[in-house]
């Protein structure tokens, strides 16, 4: 019953969509029907097919650097109150910076092609999973430092065994802000300077008013957003459910 | 009788300092003392009076400044996780590990074999009293079954020494003096020495056959009382006037050098 409800809510709302681009109600340039996107993608689906494989690349490639990056970093950090005290707010301030601004420096140090994009999606996502990482590791209760001691762990034992599960819960939010901002930052970046990626279609067709295809671009843009989403939700479930389980006694 | 009894933890002279290059403070001051092999020693004392740095120094966690501990004969300079368990106040089990293999945790570090530790756990888990529960997750069981989790994990290696730093603190008072009885019985069953820290000196006389006093700053052991009172300990024995004058001993070490000596003992009960 639900799901027909909602199957009957979205054929409405494209109904919707449709009929106020047939009936001319809004022009051309700022919206595109479902039918005109479904048209673009017949029209030069091979194009999405291309850009959504290289920017599926940059992705992956930035979320592995990012998620092994960030985890390591914020492990180091985390066990070290020193470090935490220190870099903690620093960190944070850095983050508050609107990262976007850098991104001009990035094409100059690493170029139009995939690395500048890599790159600063690595930045992007990488501060929110070393904070979260940091200060997940650091919440530990020290009792647990020392029963890991007391029954002998060596310090990989202690690192995989007890703390970074312990963490997890945290990590696992820095990682879903993180791999958002990854996700932002290439696609972004994309549309900033580059020859290829589905940022670049969004902006070039953009440029030469073709907003149907902008609006398929978007489209595509949230498939990603989705992936990753899911992605982070069978995370979830399977590194902290006894978190859930916890809260909801 | 007891004289005949084999010591197995000496402390000679043990201070801890910390923060030597700011205002030291001095955590132990001279402890020195003996436990002999399986019997109950609880070592009693306010907050903060370093009963936990004494009991970490014991446990080879920590570093004592000078002075040293010896096990059995030889010095303790690290963790000996097969001679020597510690319980906390937290059970300190892993949330997402079940029951039975958080018993197992330990022995999984120590490397012994899967079938092994899984026979093992479940022998320590009947032997507390929750076998039923060895699928179920810690957050599915009350504060006193967690720490009876937690003695079943100390207990899975065979150390011979076993330390507890006020493991029954978090519990409430029912629930407390029940964990005592259970400790008790497990006690008397496998005859670990058991090195029990609180600060509630009715728990100290009531489960121990030796209680050390500590007192307030800087730590030092202010006299020790040896609790001859018959075993297997019953409820009614805090009521007798055996207890009552013992615990009153107790109250006076602890009271001497704090200036608000309370004649009829019973502030801090």
């Amino acid at each position: 019953m639900k799901t027909l409800l909602r199957g009957l809510m979205i054929f409405f709302v494209l109904g919707l969509w449709e009929a106020v681009r047939r009936f001319d109600l809004v022009g051309p340039l700022l919206l595109a029907s479902p039918t005109e996107i479904v048209d673009a993608f017949v029209k030069s689906w091979f194009d999405y097919v291309i850009a959504l494989r290289l920017t599926a690349i940059e992705i992956a490639v930035a979320l592995a650097l990012a998620w092994t990056l960030g985890i390591g970093a914020g492990t180091i950090a985390g066990l070290r109150p020193f470090l935490n005290a220190t870099t903690g707010p620093l960190l944070s301030s850095l983050f508050a910076v609107p990262l976007i601004s850098w991104y001009p420096l990035f094409m100059v140090w690493f170029g139009i092609g995939i690395t500048s994009k890599i790159a600063y999606a690595v930045v992007s996502g990488f501060f929110p999973i070393a904070i979260n990482t940091m200060n997940g590791i650091a919440a530990v209760d020290h009792q647990y430092f020392l029963l890991g001691r007391a029954i002998g762990c060596s310090r990989r034992q202690l690192i995989f065994g007890i703390l970074l599960p312990m963490a997890m819960p945290s990590i696992v939010s820095g990682l879903r802000i993180g791999t958002a901002l990854i996700v932002i930052g290439v696609i972004v970046a994309e549309m900033l300077g580059s020859f290829g990626g589905i940022g670049y279609l969004i902006s070039y067709y953009r440029s030469i008013y073709a907003t149907a295809h902008v609006y398929l671009g978007i489209l595509v843009a949230l498939i990603f957003a989705l992936v990753a989403n899911w992605l982070l939700s069978l995370l979830e479930r399977r590194f902290t459910h006894w978190r859930v389980m916890q809260i909801q006694q | 009788m007891s004289s005949v009894r084999q010591v197995v933890i000496e402390a000679h002279g043990l201070c801890k300092v910390y923060g030597i290059n700011r205002a030291p403070i001095i955590a132990l001051k001279d402890v020195s003392f003996t436990v002999e092999e399986g019997s109950f020693v609880s070592l009693v004392g306010p907050s903060g009076c370093g009963k936990s740095t004494l009991l970490q120094v014991l446990a080879g966690l920590v570093p004592s400044t000078t002075g040293e501990v010896l096990v059995d004969g030889a010095a303790l300079r690290q963790p000996a996780p097969k001679k020597i368990s510690v319980m906390f106040q937290d059970a300190t089990l892993l949330p997402w590990k079940r029951v039975s293999e958080n018993v197992e945790f330990p022995l999984e570090i120590h490397g012994m074999r899967p079938a092994e530790r899984r026979q093992r756990a479940a022998e320590m888990l009947s032997l507390v009293g929750l076998a039923d529960f060895a699928d179920r997750y810690p957050h599915e069981l009350s504060g006193g079954m967690r720490q009876r989790v937690s003695i079943a994990r100390s207990l899975a290696p065979d150390p011979r020494i076993m330390l507890m730093d006020e493991p029954f603190g978090a519990l409430d008072e029912q629930t407390r003096i029940k964990m005592g009885h259970e400790l008790l019985r497990i006690w008397e069953k496998t005859r670990k020495t058991i090195f029990f820290i609180t600060h509630s000196l009715t728990e100290a006389l009531f489960l121990a056959d030796i209680v050390l006093v500590m007192s307030h700053r800087p730590g030092q052991i202010v006299g020790t009382i040896r609790a001859d009172l018959p075993r297997p300990r019953t409820y009614e024995i805090i009521g007798s006037a055996e207890f009552g004058i013992a615990r009153n001993q107790i109250w006076k070490l602890i009271s001497q050098d704090d200036g608000e000596v309370n004649s009829n003992g019973m502030a801090s009960l």
